[in-house]
């Protein structure tokens, strides 16, 4: 029976081709994601500062006049939106006093109405 | 003259493996970002057992669901940063950890911001929300004391909780927590140097989250840039899958901050800041409250890292000038690794011990 001649290496050319179709497919996988999966695009913006950061895009300084600019009602709307925050502890605050109160009132109870039951 | 053929081929394997390398990147990189990642969330199991503006008290819960009845303690975390880092992933989380050695673990999320939070000053978070964390944490547990861990400017927030009611403080402890504002380093003395004019009390703007984010790189130099940000996670991308996701997790916590509020930036710099320096000169106040610091006689265990460049050992270790029975520990690592670091095993152990000297059954 004949030898089985064993397969010479391949050039260096023709790895030089094996490796640009591997590049080509990975291209395809990075288009293909792009294509099937809206987040990618986030990612990979990210990846493009330096940043693997997940789920959002990177902080970055918004354009100069892309604020809108804020006027003296919104301020006020702000300052009473913060006020009524405040008022929000303070009822918080209320509640926590009754509860309280409520939860010493029934250890009072329970404690005297043991001494009745052993009275 | 022309180039010999072996020579070609040396340079052509050498193009090659360039080649390759540059690909395996590439694919690493590909396979991270399509993997599910860590999205801002904690990775202990918690319920929410009270909510105010944004802040949110989680309550750990243990395997079956269910709080644990050890004695409480409360995670108070930076406001001007996510508060996960306590509770990073699992196997690396903090707070996990202590909940694990039976503490009933509670963890102050103060949220996102918004434009009104901006007239938020130091009053509104130790003597509202801070305050009324503990409240909550006494009446669910009916405990009159609970275990408190600051980090970072969360310390700072529990040391000023401590010295105002100091009764119903159990055992305090103090992370990477600036005491004397006049240490060189740290972003108070950066912006000081720098002569920045600093945010207005009277007049206060929501601090963007992109201007956060820029006083922190301004320490650590070189992490500003795009190019050596960009350079840097190439370089990383030769690591293992498993030690590149971890990078990830640590990315959504360290490029994901969030906006401050002017007035409380303000006011730390006015009372706290370089040439002020009130918690070393015993002028500190908290509206027209003035803090007595001899008040916070509880155990007190201040943590510093050893290359912190946001709040420098010195400035953290100077706690025993103002609160002489602290006991400071200095620890190998930096600001968050620390915390969250693959060195963080020696901060969770001691903290274990230090809340554990009070009795851990309950």
């Amino acid at each position: 029976m004949a030898e089985e001649k064993p397969s010479p290496d391949p050039t260096v050319v023709e790895r030089w081709l094996a490796e640009q179709q591997q590049w080509q497919r990975t291209v395809a996988t990075y288009i293909d994601s792009l294509a099937k999966n809206d987040e990618f695009l986030v990612h990979l913006g990210n990846a493009m500062r330096g940043s693997l950061l997940a789920g959002k895009p990177y902080p970055t300084q918004p354009p100069p006049g892309a604020a809108s600019p804020q006027t003296q009602a919104d301020d006020r709307l702000d300052q009473v939106l913060f006020t009524l925050h405040k008022i929000e502890g303070q009822i918080e605050d209320l509640r926590l006093t009754l509860d309280d109160l409520g939860a010493r009132k029934g250890k009072k109870k329970g404690k005297s109405g043991k001494r009745k039951d052993r009275g | 003259m022309s180039e010999t053929e072996p020579e070609r081929d040396r340079e052509l394997e050498a193009l090659l493996a360039l080649s390759r390398r540059g690909r395996a990147k590439l694919e690493r990189l590909h396979e991270i970002l399509t993997t599910p990642g860590h999205y801002g969330t904690g990775a202990s199991p918690a319920a929410v057992v009270y909510r105010e503006n944004k802040l949110r008290l989680l309550r750990l819960l243990d395997e079956s669901g269910k709080p644990r009845s050890g004695p409480p303690v409360l995670f108070v975390p930076a406001p001007v940063s996510r508060y996960f880092i306590l509770d990073l992933l699992p196997g690396r989380s903090f707070a996990g950890h202590v909940g694990a050695a039976g503490f009933d673990v509670y963890i102050a999320d103060f949220g996102t911001p918004s434009r009104e939070d901006r007239f938020a000053d130091l009053e509104y978070y130790v003597d509202g929300l801070v305050r009324r964390s503990v409240r909550t944490v006494c009446a669910l547990t009916g405990e009159s004391r609970v275990n408190i861990v600051g980090y970072c400017l969360g310390g700072t927030l529990s040391l000023l909780y401590a010295a105002l009611y100091p009764d119903t403080v159990k055992r305090l402890v103090l992370l990477t927590t600036t005491v004397d504002g006049d240490v060189e380093g740290g972003i108070s003395w950066v912006a000081h140097k720098m002569g920045l004019a600093g945010e207005s009390y009277d007049e206060p703007r929501l601090v963007p989250a992109v201007e956060v984010k820029s006083w922190f790189e301004m320490l650590s130099p070189g992490s500003n840039s795009l190019t050596s940000r960009v350079s840097d996670l190439w370089d990383r991308l030769d690591d293992a899958p498993e030690r590149l996701r971890d990078v990830r997790t640590m990315a959504t916590w360290v490029d994901d901050v969030v906006p401050a509020p002017g007035r409380l930036l303000a006011e730390l710099y006015k009372k706290f800041g370089p040439g002020r320096n009130g918690l070393m000169a015993g002028t500190a106040t908290i509206g027209d409250r003035v803090l007595d610091f001899a008040a916070v006689s509880m155990p007190v265990l201040a943590v510093s890292a050893e290359k912190d460049t946001i709040s420098p050992p010195a400035g953290v270790d100077a706690i025993v000038k103002i609160v002489p029975q602290a006991e400071v520990m200095r620890l190998q690592g930096g600001h968050v690794g620390i915390v969250a670091g693959r060195a963080a095993a020696a901060l969770w152990k001691r903290t274990v011990e230090f809340l554990g000297s009070g009795g851990v059954s309950g």
